[in-house]
């Protein structure tokens, strides 16, 4: 049986948290996020603790403190790309590079793939011209 | 001398499109990165669109070679919000398809990583062996890809006697092959030589960048959902964990060739104990009542998650997908450093990647 327990947490929990899940050897399953309908930002933090899964969600907030500096790379993929997918930030997260497709691609940075079709068009035509 | 090597997105040795960029000084490898998203298609977004059977239908086809492992982690993720118990026959035929699944799936790796090796006899008889694995789930469900055999609440195809049989049957020439194939495979000079001492990602980098599956096994991570968190009906097999401790390329394959011998065992357990009755609660449109949950299934690459919200309608409210090659390919910078550009479509390739399922 794998047991889901929802804990609701705030912003400046999000690395106190992982810290104290790092510190105990807890695997960082995944971070799930998604918009809700006022636009705000839905974050979970999925840590695998005992057969089950502790998931420290922090509703209504679109910039939060990255925690890439505890889980490394399995923290910075996940939380760069929800960067990039959604209107949510992660304060400290090394964005100078892309996670979706190459930044020599098209000009700017981020959320390549919620950019309107017509937009990415100019901006490749744009390239193109110059 | 200096040189950035792109490779893909579209590539000779890529199986699917990714975009990586390899600092080079001379031959060796300096520095790597990979790009993402090539094949996304918001097969999230969608599924807030459709009810719970047309996502099933649509998640199954977020990859063409764990489709089963999709369509049945969403399932119980499905059911768990709703507190539904699947028939014990039911969840008997889903083990069975996806340890089916597993084998072709790891057959599947074995050949390409042989064919990038160079050594193509070998690859041949892999994939021979693959064909007979890919009859049984012809047989078993009428397709050899997206299988259908998943319902929320069940399996919606049954295993009759000469089918149970006939399986049992085909496992036992399959075995015989695959010891042949081990035998070759781990004591094979050419092999031994792409393959040990390349690619390398000790258990701490795997610990620390969060690798799963055979690739965090392959680095003497003994990590296993099946095992560590038990569901459907695993508990009721006797397997073993594939850990190896080499951490390198060849440790790859030997995880890999000993899950297949894992995985028949199961089969052939499942198969023997098939509990008698119902493989579902039914084939209608299921109603999901307001909840959340989150489950994870060991796919052949590693853990899948899927996080399903419903808020008691007829669509999903989110759902939220998470592969295991999402975790597993961060590592491959890493493991790329040091090695020569010779080597890097094999180091690539060792994770068993899936773009398709990592974009979705």
């Amino acid at each position: 049986m794998q047991e889901y327990r929802k804990i609701f947490i705030t912003k400046d929990e999000v690395v106190p948290i992982a810290e104290r899940m790092k510190k105990a050897g807890v695997f960082l399953s995944m971070i799930h996020a998604f918009i809700d309908k006022d636009g705000k930002g839905n974050v979970s933090y999925e840590y695998e603790v005992g057969t089950g899964i502790e998931s420290y969600t922090v509703c209504g907030e679109n910039t939060l403190p990255s925690i890439e500096s505890i889980y490394d790379l399995g923290a910075q993929w996940p939380e760069r790309e929800i960067m990039e997918l959604m209107p949510i930030t992660f304060e400290g997260l090394d964005t100078s590079k892309r996670l979706f497709m190459p930044d020599n691609m098209i000009a700017g940075q981020g959320q390549i793939l919620v950019t309107p079709m017509k937009e990415l068009i100019s901006k490749v035509q744009g390239k193109e011209d110059e | 001398m200096s040189y950035i090597v792109p490779i893909g997105p579209y590539h000779p040795s890529l199986e699917e499109p990714v975009h990586a960029r390899l600092y080079t000084e001379g031959e060796e490898i300096k520095k790597a990165e990979v790009f993402i998203g090539y094949n996304h298609r918001g097969i999230e977004k969608l599924s807030t669109q459709k009810n719970y059977i047309q996502t099933l239908v649509m998640v199954e086809r977020v990859c063409g070679i764990c489709s089963h492992s999709h369509a049945w982690t969403y399932a119980m993720t499905l059911e768990h919000i709703a507190g539904m118990e699947v028939p014990k026959r039911g969840e008997y035929i889903r083990v069975i398809t996806a340890e089916l699944e597993r084998l072709h799936s790891h057959y599947l790796w074995l050949g390409i990583a042989l064919h990038i090796i160079g050594h193509d006899s070998l690859f041949m008889h892999s994939w021979d062996d693959r064909e007979a694995i890919m009859d049984i789930l012809e047989e078993l469900s009428g397709n050899r890809v997206n299988y259908g055999m998943v319902t929320v609440g069940g399996a919606r195809r049954d295993i009759d006697d000469t089918g149970r049989v006939h399986i049992l049957e085909m496992l036992e020439k399959i075995e015989k092959s695959m010891n042949r194939l081990a035998e070759i495979l781990l004591s094979d000079k050419s092999v031994a030589l792409r393959t040990q001492g390349v690619g390398i990602l000790t258990t701490e980098d795997a610990a620390r960048i969060g690798a799963v599956g055979p690739h965090a096994r392959a680095s003497n991570i003994p990590m296993d959902v099946r095992k560590d968190a038990p569901y459907g009906c695993y508990d009721d097999f006797d397997f073993e964990k594939a850990v190896y401790p080499s951490c390198d390329v060849f440790s790859r394959v030997v995880v890999r060739v000993l899950e297949n011998f894992e995985s028949i065992k199961i089969i052939r357990q499942a198969l023997d104990m098939l509990p008698k009755g119902r493989i579902n609660l039914g084939v209608g449109i299921p109603r999901i009542p307001e909840g959340e949950y989150m489950f994870r299934h060991e796919a052949p690459r590693g853990q899948l998650c899927y996080k399903v919200v419903s808020n008691g309608g007829e669509c999903n409210e989110r759902v939220s997908i998470h592969v295991p090659t999402f975790k597993n390919a961060p590592t491959v910078p890493t493991m790329l450093v040091g090695n020569s550009v010779a080597d890097a479509g094999l180091i690539i390739a060792s994770i068993d990647p899936c773009f398709s399922c990592m974009d979705r």
